[in-house]
């Protein structure tokens, strides 16, 4: 089988595997009734109550946990400082171990290499390549990104860095709810 | 200040070493080599240890810290201490007739020097077979930086092979009789089997090619017959580790056996890879690993739930199960899976005898034992010429991990029947996943290369490199400065641990820059393995295979370092040993 074929094999594999977290991130919950675990949705710019600024480095996060009240709609300022790709990714945990499997196919198929993301093969490889959820960015070395988020009532989340190892070695983060 | 300066001014004593440097650590530690009792829970014997115990204790230092090590000799025989991984002037490196003469009976040798790295590595005694007999310890530096990992506890697991014969038996009988502690010697019986199963014509020629390669498909484990330890205690005696259910927990794997490879995984935890041979790696969450004599591995695992998980290492040869437990509470312990089959080498693995020919034979095709013996021309291959079909590791990296692809694993032979896998079907480490988190030097092009032939004769129990046994050679000659490229071309049935002292192992494993920074490299059967150090320590050092029996009788070389900035210092710094 050739690369290539075996990248587009991959990448059905894969858009199929992933629908259901697909549908989660940006379907149910963006409309805010699902039956799936409620993490919040993408927030309008006239909402932000504040913005938190997330240093990512090898591999941590600073802050190492977030705070914000329930319903609150804040702007992330996200920079990678670390010599590796990273990202910053709010859900559950249950997604996140899905999306780690997804990031492993990435790393499997090249699209994802240690400290870059090969957005040819990236573009190439259908929809669940691209790396284009709401909830989440991907950031080379010295790449900065945004997030705008509505926060729901009731979750418990974490934020979360899925690049293969990376999140069992500890870069992963708390997000406490207060009313 | 210069470097030299430094190093002298260390030297003249801590203290006004700490004046000169502004600040830097400085600790003092006492260690006593001492006669103990050994109790594996399955038998008890009289060996060696450090502080009164086997193993030693755990010495903790800190990254930048200089360090002074008393090491009194309590035996009634010369003794040494190795730090081992540990980069330092070479005569604190401690091997006897290299760095220094060893330590006599009664006397104590002060070493002294700076801690210039961090990770988990370990320490253990250079004289005669004092480590099989019980001479280590484990050490933890500290680093002076933040670690890529978080973890809320920590506990080394230093694995060991302790035999209830004296490493000076053991090397008797063994040069007596090779297969002396091979008790999975093919039978009668085991003939009659292979005949039915293939044909007597097929069954004979496969037991024609062993005799004529002197070893046989069960010579994996030369030394049977041993009692794994975890931290000391057997598999009775279960060490165990404490957590909280939801902590991460760094596990800092040691395997400081005399001649066993161990296969560790815990049933129902995923192991995160953080380390290797005391340098970060970036991190691989893998089922299982095969740790290769004198080598570490830094795990993290995260125990969820409210019960005893098994640590498991079972030995390569599947003639003996290390057993530990990580539970919530004392006293608990989970299942204990019984032993998988033993492996049995193949054709395979025999290819790199005489330096085989790979292009001529498709192994993969061949099943065990199947070759018809005049495709595996043995008189037509000449012993000094490079097999031109020979497994290029740096080509064969990158494809490795392809998804869709069966996993083969480029660091065993073709066919190979030592090749792992996890026991549960999921990932098992593979040398090619291992990247430098943080290379420790410019990825460059080597200056030259050096082959080295792993060789041996089994039946006299001479093991060798490159047909010269220690004893008869002319030490490796290096410039300080050269980065030299070595080729290990394993011709021989028996996997090797490759360990230079002093200077760093940087493994081809075909990730370029990030190709992993190791103390030990492990060469299996029929393979050829590429490892470039950069020459960057002056002095004399050694260079061996870590499995005891197979550096005594001939596997070890000394390696002289000429030129450089330091000689001169690192000379006079001599004089300051005990």
């Amino acid at each position: 089988m050739s690369t290539q074929t075996r990248l587009r094999a991959w990448a059905l594999a894969f858009a199929i595997a992933s629908v259901p977290s697909l549908a989660l991130a940006a379907g149910d919950h963006a409309h805010g009734h699902g039956d799936g675990p409620e993490i919040g949705q993408p927030g309008n710019a006239a909402d932000i109550s504040r913005t938190i600024s997330i240093i990512m480095r090898d591999n941590l996060y600073e802050p190492e946990s977030l705070k914000v009240r329930e319903g609150e709609t804040v702007r992330f300022t996200i920079i990678n400082r670390g010599e590796f790709v990273h990202e910053f990714n709010i859900g559950t945990a249950t997604m996140h171990a899905a999306h780690q499997e997804e990031m492993m196919g990435m790393m499997e198929s090249g699209v994802l290499e240690p400290d870059r993301i090969n957005h040819e093969k990236m573009d190439h490889g259908g929809h669940g390549m691209k790396h284009d959820d709401p909830n989440s960015v991907l950031l080379e070395p010295g790449q900065s990104g945004e997030i705008i988020w509505r926060f729901p009532d009731h979750a418990t989340l974490e934020f979360a860095c899925n690049v293969p190892g990376h999140y069992q070695s500890g870069m992963v983060g708390r997000i406490q709810l207060s009313h | 200040m210069s470097e030299p300066t430094l190093f002298r001014a260390a030297m003249l004593g801590t203290g006004l070493a700490l004046a000169l440097m502004g600040g830097a650590m400085a600790g003092e530690y006492n260690l006593s080599v001492d006669p103990v009792e050994i109790d594996t829970g399955e038998f008890s014997r009289s060996g060696i240890g450090f502080n009164g115990a086997s193993p030693g204790p755990v010495l903790r230092f800190r990254e930048g810290e200089e360090v002074t090590i008393n090491v009194t000799n309590n035996l009634d025989q010369d003794t040494s201490v190795h730090w081992h991984g540990l980069i330092l002037p070479y005569q604190q490196d401690g091997v006897p007739k290299i760095s220094y003469p060893g330590i006599a009976p009664g006397e104590t040798f002060t070493y002294r020097f700076p801690i210039t790295q961090s990770g988990t590595y370990w320490f253990h005694s250079h004289s005669g077979f004092q480590e099989p007999d019980g001479a280590y310890g484990a050490i933890i530096i500290e680093p002076e930086g933040r670690e890529p990992y978080r973890y809320d506890r920590e506990y080394v697991i230093q694995l060991a092979d302790a035999h209830p014969h004296s490493g000076d038996r053991i090397m008797r009988n063994l040069k007596m009789m090779p297969d002396y502690y091979n008790r999975q010697q093919r039978t009668l019986l085991d003939f009659f089997d292979d005949a039915e199963a293939k044909g007597v014509d097929a069954a004979l020629r496969d037991r024609g090619d062993w005799g004529d390669m002197r070893m046989m498909p069960t010579d994996i484990e030369d030394l049977q017959g041993f009692t794994p330890l975890i931290n000391g205690k057997g598999p009775e005696q279960n060490w165990t580790g404490l957590f909280r259910p939801g902590e991460r927990v760094r596990l800092r794997f040691i395997n400081s056996s005399a001649m066993t490879y161990f296969d560790i995984r815990i049933p129902g935890l995923k192991l995160t890879v953080v380390q290797a041979d005391g340098n970060d790696v970036q991190p691989v969450v893998v089922d299982e690993f095969r740790i290769a004599v004198a080598e570490t591995y830094d795990v993290i695992v995260q125990p969820t739930e409210n019960r005893a998980y098994t640590i498991l290492g079972e030995s390569m040869g599947r003639t003996a199960l290390a057993r530990g437990t990580l539970a919530p509470r004392e006293g608990m312990a989970a299942a204990v899976p019984a032993l998988r089959q033993p492996p049995l080498l193949t054709i395979g693995d025999m290819a790199g005898h005489g330096g085989m020919d790979h292009g001529s034979m498709d192994h993969a095709a061949m099943g065990h034992g199947s070759a018809p013996k005049g495709e595996v021309d043995h008189a037509a291959m000449g012993h000094g010429s490079a097999p031109k079909g020979e497994i290029d590791h740096a080509a064969m990296g990158h494809g490795m991990a392809r998804a869709g692809d069966d996993p083969v694993d480029p660091f065993y032979a073709p066919g190979s029947g030592l090749r792992p896998e996890a026991a549960n079907g999921g990932k098992f480490l593979s040398y090619a996943d291992l990247k430098a988190q943080k290379p420790l030097y410019e990825h460059r092009a080597a200056t030259r290369e050096i082959e080295l032939k792993l060789t041996g004769n089994m039946e006299r129990y001479i093991w060798s490199i490159n047909g010269v046994k220690y004893a008869d050679a002319e030490p490796i000659r290096l410039t300080y400065g050269e980065r030299v490229r070595f080729k290990f071309v394993n011709t021989t049935m028996m996997t090797h641990p490759m360990h230079l002292h002093g200077m760093w192992s940087i493994l081809d494993n075909g990730s370029g820059k990030w190709n992993p920074v190791k103390h030990v490299i492990s060469v299996a059967p029929a393979t050829t393995v590429y490892m470039e150090t950069e020459v960057d320590a002056p002095g004399q050092w050694a260079f061996h295979c870590h499995l005891s029996y197979h550096a005594d009788s001939g596997m070890f070389r000394k390696v002289v370092v000429e030129g450089g900035p330091d000689t001169a210092s690192a000379a006079s710094g001599m004089k300051s040993g005990g």
